[in-house]
């Protein structure tokens, strides 16, 4: 015999309550006639000892009604069956998912996580079924859930122990949300596909922490059938703090780099170091600069490099508890070493000529070692033992031999940049570009104060960009006295990407095979210009120079397996590219980009001609440890269940065969019948015995 | 009234001692007799066999004190014989026989009907055959007897009259049940204050189981006209002991209130009130120079009769009285 709900058996507690009523017997024995009442109070009933009970028949009666009443309510049946066994549990297939991302090699976290994976695996029974997964930025699949024709695995849960125990965690960010999802479509499909009486269940073994990503939940619905069981692994020291090197903004300082420090909200500590180094050693070093963030905050400091750290890789923070995410990598700047060829007759220490100003243009390039070679008549233009250069300058008249390996030059990927000196060298100008013309035989020569400005310049150049800013766009102050008067045909392929003010064309541009050709119709000599005078001279040859680049490195900011776009290999060899660890990748003939970026450093792709390097990071938003509101997924949608014992499982399975057993045996309706009958005799019996006493009251005294 | 003094000691009622020694009539067997009349004249008629002297001498004249002569007075009331034996003259004062105008107020309020368990009778039986017995004694001796019987209102009033038949309807008018459903003492006192002219006993036959604040206003306007008065309280010893043994519902007998009591439990503050309502009552009567009698049912009605009469002997002749000098009263009544 059971209950059903047992706690309404309390409900026989009021069986006191006719036992009280009849001792206290409210209403008296006999009525007494008396001549005033005016020296009399009432009496308050009380139980004395002097009261017993009478009417005992009905005061059983009104007893028996209560209890069965109460028996009612609880839902009574007759067990059929002993105790369960554990065989009686239904089987459940059990999705492990353990969160492998960097925040997880936080202090004893990993052990934490695998142990409390053990724990769920010494707690299946012979009838369920497990699949591990891991997770950080993608999912992968460890071992998956028994396919419907494949034999059993012997000792599945052995196997998925000694997976777990070679698992490590990463580098790489949390995607819990994708992660989930996919889990949960994949063990909501098989389960409907296979029509598994297998109850499923998803474990997941996290640090939650608020960097997680967990979008990929809001656009997914949640099988409701599928419980989330979320397991946090936490840290007693939790101060995690971590910084980023921000993108310099134009007109800063190169050597001056912005860093972004970041404090998790659930930090202790507010004080950290900050400096550049050579290797990530998180210790004190001289000239650290101490940086005061509060939890949940960020700043931004600059942080120079200094005359030592200027092949430093590295910054490092000092402070935290935790140092997984204490360097932050970036490529340091290198010297690009450019070959400049000069044509012409100005001499070289003339400071009337061009090639005076050119030299002093580049010299004191920071990223770049130009050097500027006069080409003799003489020689061959290009040599094939060297390789070919930068850019090449053309200020006079050459021999058409020349004009044809200059044409090839440009069609290979070259830059000619001409600027004519005189009627002559100007013919080269429709030479190279074809769409336009000499407009007429003379050169015109501004008459003395008369002078002509650049009109209209296109700043979305690549050569113009830099002035694009209204503070270095005002070229109003450079006047030009010579140019050379074009006409331009039409349709024209070629890009007019400066004009004076009277509409003739300034700077021209022309695409030809994978190179380009710059036409300037003025020289920048003082001869015919102020442009080399002008502060405008060295950021547009810089431009210039930036056009002809071969050796463009990756930005810093490169995430942990974010892809990374190589320069376009120059023959079909395949691409190596060494990581942090000195383990080489050998990228497929043809691929130019890279993803297989496993752990934060300076990686290396041996890219032809120049080698290109790149430092890969970790994603910022795994620094961001505080815990994550387990609320959150909930409200994404996912539906969080509770981790139950095998007994509570077992006590579960329990109440349920006896909500079926009560539903088909329904005593409580019987009960109700002999409470009613009960009742109805008790009614009767009653309501003799107030005729009996009122007849008895009313004989006279 | 013509009755003998009797000895102080003598109105310490008690059936044994009191009375020198009187047989007393049984209230239960003079309960059984059913005429009204006829019960009155068994009491008066053993009460007067008891007395041993006879109510008829002496009657005319009645002495009251000597008074030291003075030149100027009336040589026909001076005593000789004193003079004769102590040679000093005294005049003796004599007080003048008139008839005595009584009006019996009595209680016929439902609460009058009580009566304990073993008792045949209630206490407006024994209230009855008092006034009965009051009015038969004094009829007999020629005085005028009126009556008043009231619950919350005067159901009844018959003026104080001598003559013949009067006896007969004054009995008629005792004899109807008690009703009514609330005491109002004040009404009988307002209409005697208002019919009565002349000065006369007033006899308040109930059990003052009612309010009692305008009763000292009443009684003394009463008193300040003249009136001699009597209150004869009728009581059934259970409403002064309040000797229930069960508790009950207790139901008002006038106003129909129930109230579940346990005797043993209100016992005590039951007495206690009704001590202090009968001590106020006392004080009341006492203030004002009145008589207070409590009657109980299960006393001897000669004996109630005889503790009154003697009682009034004490204190004198009060009414009729020749000379306006006050006498003192005896407060404590019995």
């Amino acid at each position: 015999m059971g209950a059903l709900v047992p706690i309404y058996l309390a409900g026989l507690a009021a069986l006191s309550l006719p036992l009280i009523f009849h001792l206290v017997r409210r209403t008296p024995r006999g009525r007494q006639d008396f001549s005033s009442l005016m020296f009399l109070s009432p009496t308050v009933p009380k139980l004395t000892r002097r009261s017993r009970l009478d009417q005992l028949l009905l005061l059983l009666l009104r007893l028996a009604a209560l209890a069965l009443v109460v028996f009612a309510f609880s839902r009574p049946f007759l067990r059929e069956a002993s105790l369960l066994s554990l065989g009686d549990l239904s089987g459940r297939r059990v999705a492990l998912l353990i969160d492998t991302s960097a925040s997880m090699r936080r202090g004893d976290l990993w052990q934490q996580a695998v142990k409390r994976a053990e724990k769920e695996l010494d707690d299946l029974n012979p009838q369920d079924d497990v699949a591990l997964f891991a997770f950080g930025d993608r999912l992968q699949t460890i071992i998956d859930f028994a396919k419907e024709g494949a034999g059993p695995i012997a000792d599945k849960p052995g196997v998925v122990r000694t997976r777990l125990r070679e698992l490590k965690p990463d580098w790489g960010s949390t995607d819990l949300g994708t992660a989930l999802v996919a889990v949960a479509g994949e063990i909501d499909s098989t389960s409907d596909v296979q029509q598994s009486a297998l109850e499923p269940q998803i474990v997941v073994i996290s640090d939650f922490q608020v960097g997680s990503r967990i979008d990929a939940l809001r656009s997914f619905e949640w099988p409701k059938q599928v419980p989330v069981v979320a397991h946090r692994v936490a840290l007693a020291k939790t101060t995690n703090a971590t910084a980023q090197i921000l993108p310099n903004e134009e007109g800063d300082e190169l050597t001056e780099t912005r860093v972004r420090v970041v404090n998790a909200a659930d930090s202790k500590v507010d004080q950290f170091f900050l400096a550049w180094a050579k290797e990530p050693s998180f210790i004190k070093r001289p000239g650290e600069t101490g940086v005061y963030v509060p939890a949940g905050q960020s700043r931004v400091i600059k942080l120079p490099r200094g005359v030592d750290d200027l092949t430093a890789e590295c910054i490092v923070l000092r402070g935290d508890d935790q140092e997984f995410d204490n360097a932050y990598y970036v490529v340091p700047p290198r010297k690009q070493a450019v070959t400049m060829l000069y044509v012409g007759t100005d001499k070289l220490d003339s400071p009337e000529g061009l090639q005076y100003f050119l030299r002093l243009a580049v010299a004191n390039d920071p990223l770049r070692q130009v050097e500027v070679r006069l080409v003799d008549d003489k020689k061959p233009l290009f040599t094939p033992t060297d390789p070919p250069p930068g850019a090449v300058v053309v200020s006079r008249a050459i021999s058409p031999e020349w004009q044809t390996s200059l044409k090839s030059y440009v069609e290979r990927g070259g830059l000619l940049l001409l600027v004519p000196e005189n009627r002559d060298a100007a013919q080269l100008i429709p030479a190279f570009i074809d769409d336009v013309e000499l407009a007429s035989a003379e050169t015109p020569v501004a008459a003395p104060g008369k002078y002509l400005l650049l009109g209209e310049i296109d700043f979305a150049h690549p050569l113009f960009a830099p002035f694009a800013s209204p503070r270095y766009s005002d070229f109003t102050k450079i006047h030009f006295w010579k140019h050379v008067p074009l006409t331009m045909k039409t349709p024209t392929k070629t890009h007019v990407v400066a004009r004076f003010d009277n509409g003739e064309p300034a700077l021209l541009e022309r695409l030809s095979g994978h190179g380009r050709v710059i036409a300037l119709t003025s020289g920048w000599q003082p001869g015919d210009s102020q442009l080399a005078l002008s502060t405008k001279f060295v950021p547009l040859i810089g431009a210039v120079l930036d056009l002809a680049g071969k050796d463009s490195e990756v930005a810093a900011g490169v995430s942990i397996h974010e892809p990374v776009a190589l320069p376009a290999q120059q023959g079909k060899s395949a691409i190596a590219v060494v990581g942090p660890g000195r383990q080489e990748t050998r990228l497929e003939a043809g691929q130019t980009s890279f993803a297989a970026t496993d752990r934060p450093g300076i990686y290396l792709a041996k890219t032809s001609p120049q080698p290109t390097r790149f430092a890969v990071n970790l994603a910022a938003a795994e620094s961001n440890t505080a815990p994550l509101d387990l609320d959150q997924l909930a409200q994404s949608g996912v539906k969080l269940g509770i981790e139950l014992t095998r007994n509570e499982r077992l006590e579960r399975v329990r109440q349920h065969r006896d909500t079926e057993l009560e539903g088909r045996q329904k005593i409580w309706r019987w009960l109700v019948v002999l409470a009613l009958g009960t009742l109805i005799l008790e009614s009767f019996l009653a309501g003799r015995a107030a005729r009996e006493l009122r007849t008895a009251a009313a004989t006279p005294t | 009234m013509s009755l003998d003094r009797q000895s102080p000691d003598a109105s310490k009622a008690s059936p044994g001692r009191g009375a020198r020694g009187l047989q007393h009539i049984d209230p239960t067997a003079l309960m059984r007799i059913k005429n009204l009349e006829l019960r009155a004249k068994a009491v008066v008629d053993g009460f007067l066999s008891g007395l041993h002297r006879s109510p008829y001498h002496g009657f005319s004249v009645e002495f009251t004190e000597y008074r030291q002569y003075s030149p100027g007075d009336d040589l026909r009331f001076l005593d000789w014989r004193l003079f004769a034996r102590s040679d000093r003259y005294y005049l003796k004062r004599f007080e003048d026989e008139t008839n005595l105008r009584c009006y019996l107020l009595v209680d016929l309020s439902r609460s009058m009907a009580f009566r304990s368990a073993p008792r045949e009778y209630n206490k407006a039986e024994y209230a009855k055959t008092v006034a009965a017995t009051i009015a038969y004694f004094l009829t007999l001796q020629r005085d005028a007897v009126g009556l008043i019987t009231f619950d919350q209102a005067i159901r009844d009033y018959l003026p104080a009259r001598f003559r013949t038949g009067h006896m007969h309807r004054l009995m008629m008018c005792l004899e109807q049940a008690p009703a009514g459903t609330a005491t109002d003492l004040s009404l009988p006192l307002e209409q005697i204050a208002r019919t009565a002219r002349k000065r006369g006993l007033v006899v308040l036959l109930s059990d003052l189981l009612a309010p009692i604040e305008m009763l000292e206003t009443k009684l003394g306007y009463l008193r300040s006209q003249g009136h001699d008065v009597v209150l004869i309280r009728t009581l059934d010893p259970v409403e002064v002991n309040f000797q229930f043994q069960d508790e009950s519902l207790f139901f008002d007998m006038e106003s129909g209130r129930e109230l579940y009591v346990d005797p043993h439990a209100v016992r005590a503050s039951y007495q206690a009130k009704f001590a202090a309502h009968a001590n106020e009552l006392k004080r009341i009567c006492s203030s004002h120079g009145m008589d207070y009698y409590e009657l109980t049912t299960d006393q001897p009605l000669d004996m109630a009769l005889f503790d009154l009469l003697n009682a009034r002997l004490r204190r004198g002749r009060p009414v009729a009285r020749r000379q306006g000098a006050a006498r003192s009263s005896n407060p404590g009544g019995r």
